[in-house]
């Protein structure tokens, strides 16, 4: 295919990722380094609020926004350098949790971005064998029913996969919640009152519990598919040279389906590192927070109407610069593959 | 025009038939309201819907839309519901238009109480006041021979009690949510301990004396709870309070219309109300005073505005009033005090203050409400809580120019 | 095919998978198939410390009438429904075409390109929406000088006045969308065109189509499956959205699952909280018919793309 035609088949596409997503990670990047700040004037302000008989009203002197002729208030924008990368990090926090006598880690992990950290990674590599692992087994398993209940199978093995994420962890919250049914059943089991959603650790199960529901069926659909092609002549050269079950999977099966297994694991990597969704659902914040989580609560407006843009823009950068690290390895093995492909 | 009034006449006549109040002229401009979602708010927004061609949102998370929709140029709502706290943003943006003009033209109604008044503009109109008090099972309270605690000490005493009779699953609630519901019983408890919110260079007064007293407090409260306190906002309260589960509990005003509502509550007349406790003996009452109130865009036509605010004034009149009485503590002319109303007017007595509309106090609430589950939860301690709630509070104080 | 008796199952064997297939199936279901239940309770009953009340509880649709007629949901569903068909139709579109043009070409440019749309992939979309609050609620004053100037003012306003908000519109959410989709779109829909043969379209330009008209004639016509494939993850992602959706649409043209969180929110009642299951539920109920009809092609669109690829 010749330049010309290449690119304009490609140009709408790239087009709109370059605009819709170069181009705001480029405003992140530099709004990471710069803060907008309300120009402020102090001044006596007369105020009156009801009260039960009579307004009170008060004068006092007191810090207000300067409002500029265009009815807006004047802001001012200033480069800070890496002032934004250390208020997230809360580096002064760290530098003392590190020294003598500060907490050491668990001091760090109570600081915002650092729990976010440790939730999202545990969260994205706990989830990430029991995802392959469960998806695997109900492939196997689907693949072994009779043809006729294959379809209904699939069909209600698909339905967790396809809910609306929020939807989902909801669902699964109303089991649990208060005297949810769940709840109840545990608690007959154990014969005493628990409650899920009192501490940290019961909500970050219940949250492996509801991912592990929600992506073991995109495992398992792609794993199916892929069961559908292992070649049966090396199955049954596997089987005439006397291999055992354990060993025909072994051997041929699981062989078969690596590149799927990374494909798969890639893809979950990349979507748990973006728990979010999971969060809402469940309304962990209280007790857990992930880091795109800690970038949409700089996002969303304080009492004042503030929104902590630079510290959102600086939490942004950070998250992305985590997930890079997490790609390397696999964008080295993408670009020898090329590279072998172009030699070849 | 005539024509037109004859046909406003007719349909409020028509109207009269039902029990709401009927609007007193027909609203021809398409208007949009974003408000909170309790019970008072839904009597306004349906008394101001009767107009015709208004379009009522209510959300209990309007709190975080309202600046940027009101920021938006045409505004994408005409009328607003506010309360002490959320009219600093909109004031500080300048998105919300002064009333004086249309209040001398529609207001002749409104008393000189509900005006709020910033820098001699009034930028919106109260239509009750609100706070959050104590709110007893007598029933319960009589037949363990405990009197009406009028400290926290006497209630951690009478909650022992409760616990030990085994009347109720936990003897208290408390609107423990994490997050902003959460801050502001801390604020109550800080105002109880004699704490300073801000002091005079902006700078935060959490990190203090009455701060440890106040997080202490609660963490004893708490005890008496049910254990998944940190997810209890004003309706989980409201329902442990209807189906029975708690006998004692610190609720909005705004709430208790619902507590004597035989379709919600299976425990109806049984409820009585008293001032928020004190927290020190000589102290004030734990509490903060709010409003609540309306407020019209500034980014839209006049002849929009007019239309709002006329609405606005039908849905705040004297019938809604009078058809809704038990609801809220009205400022509105026609409203009776109900039993139900002596918690907040003895709250007041008893010299709670009115929660600031200030830049500070909003940073200084969203400060406390983003560290203070931590402590609450038992994984920080109260004075490493505090500390980092001041830091919170500088951060964002720098970022607004409040502190250098 | 293999010859069944090589391969037929032990009977321990059949019984143990079938039994983790039963319980995994439960697992699957129960959840939705509870709150369908609750959906169609009174509260009474919905929330009773007994599951019998709420399986055999006086079935009533109150909840649903109040969601969609009540509260307007029916408004929230056109909305999902519009961005959903932007999304999918443009995605396919443009994603189509590119993934062709990256699967024929083998240039170091279309490598990179490749890359990079996979670290776009990755890309946590809160960092996206960092960059687009602040322009999208000052677009008006941003993009007034494409109005004012000379040279491009009259195009512009042919389609407004003013140059509109971007906030709370629902064309720009549908464009945020489909670029975010895109990477994922171009990465499935080349693997797809990877398995049809060079020699197709090679053919085809000897009879003297050009690159385009092979394309479309010779190469779409069996890319069908392909297309459906990633056509149901492109639904997927534009129905299921919240995080975009709920930061840059304001209530008025908000889609169906942003909005569930004001039936949450507007939870002061017993009832408040059904009507919010019913409102799940009635948003599941789309979904549970798009994976009816399009199970086989989700299957047979892996099999034939995607897993090989």
């Amino acid at each position: 295919m010749k330049g010309r035609t290449f690119a304009l088949f490609v140009a709408p596409s790239l087009a709109m990722m370059l605009i819709f997503i170069a181009l705001p990670l480029a405003s992140v990047f530099w709004q990471s380094f710069h803060e907008t700040r309300a120009v402020v004037t102090r001044t006596e302000v007369e105020s009156c609020t009801p009260g039960f008989l009579a307004p009170t009203c008060t004068r006092e002197t007191r810090t207000v926004p300067r409002i500029g002729a265009d009815g807006r208030p004047v802001t001012e924008t200033v480069f800070v350098g890496l002032d934004v990368y250390r208020r997230v990090l809360q580096t002064d926090a760290v530098a003392k949790a590190l020294g003598a006598g500060g907490g050491g880690l668990s001091a760090i992990l109570g600081i915002d971005f650092w729990k976010a950290l440790r939730f999202t990674l545990t969260f994205t590599l706990i989830t990430l064998p029991l995802v392959i692992g469960l998806g695997l087994l109900i492939a196997l398993a689907v693949n072994n029913l009779v043809k006729a209940l294959r379809g209904p199978a699939i069909f209600i093995t698909l339905l967790p996969f396809i809910i609306t994420p929020v939807i989902g962890a909801l669902s699964i919250r109303w089991l649990f919640l208060g005297d949810g049914i769940l709840t109840r059943a545990i608690e007959w089991v154990l014969a005493r009152d628990i409650s899920m959603f009192a501490q940290g650790w019961t909500i970050e199960i219940m949250m492996l519990i509801y991912k592990v529901w929600h992506v073991a069926p995109f495992a398992f659909v792609v794993f199916y598919a892929a069961l559908q092609t292992v070649d049966q002549d090396t199955l049954e050269s596997a089987i005439v040279d006397g291999a055992s079950r354990l060993e025909r999977l072994r051997y041929v099966v699981i062989p078969h389906l690596m590149p799927l297994i990374v494909f798969v694991a890639l893809i979950h990597l990349m979507d748990s590192y973006r728990v979010f969704d999971e969060i809402v659902g469940f309304s962990a914040q209280a007790h857990v927070l992930s880091l795109q989580y800690l970038t949409y609560s700089f996002l969303t407006p304080d009492e004042t109407g503030n929104r902590a843009v630079a510290r959102a823009a600086a939490s942004s950068m950070l998250t992305m610069i985590g997930i890079v690290i997490l790609l390397v390895p696999l964008l080295m093995r993408t670009w020898r593959t090329h590279r072998s492909a172009r030699r070849g | 025009m005539i024509r037109k009034t004859l046909a406003a006449a007719a349909l409020s006549l028509m109207m009269s038939v039902s029990a709401q109040a009927a609007c007193g002229f027909q609203n021809t401009v398409p208007l949009k309201s974003l408000t909170a979602a309790f019970e008072a708010w839904k009597a306004v927004t349906s008394a101001m819907a009767e107009c015709g061609n208004v379009q009522p949102e209510l959300d209990q998370t309007f709190r975080t839309k309202q600046p940027a929709a009101f920021a938006a140029n045409p505004s994408l709502y005409h009328i607003g519901g506010v309360a002490n706290g959320t009219l600093t943003p909109l004031v500080n943006a300048g998105t919300i238009r002064p009333l004086d003009d249309l209040i001398a033209k529609y207001g002749q109604n409104l008393s000189p109480n509900q005006l709020i008044k910033v820098d001699g503009k009034t930028v919106a109109v109260a239509m009750m006041v609100n706070a959050q008090h104590l709110v007893v099972r007598e029933d319960i309270l009589k037949e363990l021979g405990i009197a009406t605690p009028t400290t926290y000490d006497e209630v951690l005493a009478a909650a022992d009690k409760i616990k030990a009779s085994g009347k109720v699953q936990y003897p208290l609630g408390a609107t423990f949510k994490a997050g902003w519901d959460l801050a502001q019983d801390f604020n109550n408890m800080f105002v109880g301990f004699g704490g300073t919110f801000i002091k005079p260079d902006n700078t935060p007064g959490m990190n203090s004396e009455a701060g440890v007293k106040a997080l202490e407090m609660m963490k004893k409260l708490s005890a008496y709870m049910d254990p998944e306190f940190l997810v209890s906002e004003s309706t989980f309260v409201q329902k442990q309070l209807q189906q029975g589960k708690i006998a004692m509990a610190n609720l909005w005003a705004s709430r208790l219309g619902a507590l004597d509502d035989p379709k919600e509550s299976q425990h109806v007349g049984k409820f009585g109300v008293a001032a928020a406790p004190k927290a020190m003996p000589g102290g004030p009452s734990s509490s903060t005073l709010w409003w609540d109130g309306i407020v019209i865009a500034k980014n839209i036509s006049d002849a929009e505005a007019e239309a709002a605010f006329r609405v606005a004034m039908e849905g705040i009149d004297e019938e809604m009033v009078k058809a809704n009485n038990g609801l809220a503590v009205w400022l509105i002319k026609g409203y009776t005090p109900n039993k139900m109303a002596q918690g907040a007017i003895e709250t007041a007595r008893g010299g709670a203050p009115n929660y600031a509309s200030t830049t500070a106090m909003g940073l200084f609430h969203s400060a406390v409400g983003e560290k203070i589950a931590d402590f609450m939860a038992g994984r920080k301690d109260a004075k490493a809580t505090l500390a980092e709630m001041e830091t919170s509070y500088l951060v964002k104080a720098k970022e607004q120019g409040l502190v250098k | 095919m293999a010859t069944t008796r090589t391969l037929a199952h032990p009977l321990w064997l059949k019984l143990t998978s079938n039994g983790f297939l039963m319980l995994w199936l439960v697992a699957a279901i129960f959840p939705l198939l509870w709150i369908t239940l609750m959906s169609f309770r009174a509260p009474v009953d919905a929330l009773s410390a007994h599951p019998l009340d709420v399986i055999f509880g006086k079935t009533t649709f109150d909840h649903y009438k109040a969601v969609w007629v009540t509260h307007g949901f029916w408004r929230n569903f056109l909305n999902s429904l519009m961005i959903t068909a932007g999304v999918v139709t443009i995605s396919l579109t443009v994603g189509t075409l590119a993934g062709y043009a990256l699967a024929r070409a083998n240039s170091n440019l279309a490598f990179w390109l490749l890359i990079m749309a996979l670290v776009f992939r990755a890309l946590p979309h809160s960092v996206l929406v960092t960059g687009y609050l602040p322009p999208f609620l000052n677009s008006r004053e941003l993009l007034a000088p494409l109005w004012e100037s000379g040279l491009t003012g009259w195009l512009f306003r042919l389609f407004s006045d003013m140059p509109p908000t971007l906030y709370g519109q629902p064309w720009a959410i549908i464009l945020v969308l489909v670029a975010i989709n895109q990477p994922f779109t171009i990465w499935m829909m080349r693997s797809f065109f990877m398995n049809i043969p060079t020699e197709l379209d090679e053919a085809a330009r000897v009879d003297g189509c050009t690159h385009f008209g092979a394309f479309w004639r010779v190469i779409m016509p069996v890319m069908w499956p392909g297309v459906i494939t990633t056509g149901l993850f492109s639904f997927l992602l534009a129905y299921n959205d919240y995080l975009v959706t709920a930061l840059l649409l304001d209530a008025q043209s908000q889609t169906m699952v942003p909005a569930i969180s004001q039936f949450l929110n507007r939870d002061t009642r017993a009832s408040d909280q059904i009507e919010a299951i019913a409102a799940a539920v009635s948003i599941t109920a789309p979904l549970f018919l798009l994976v009816m009809v399009f199970q086989r092609q989700i299957v047979s669109g892996l099999t034939a793309g995607a897993v090989k690829g």
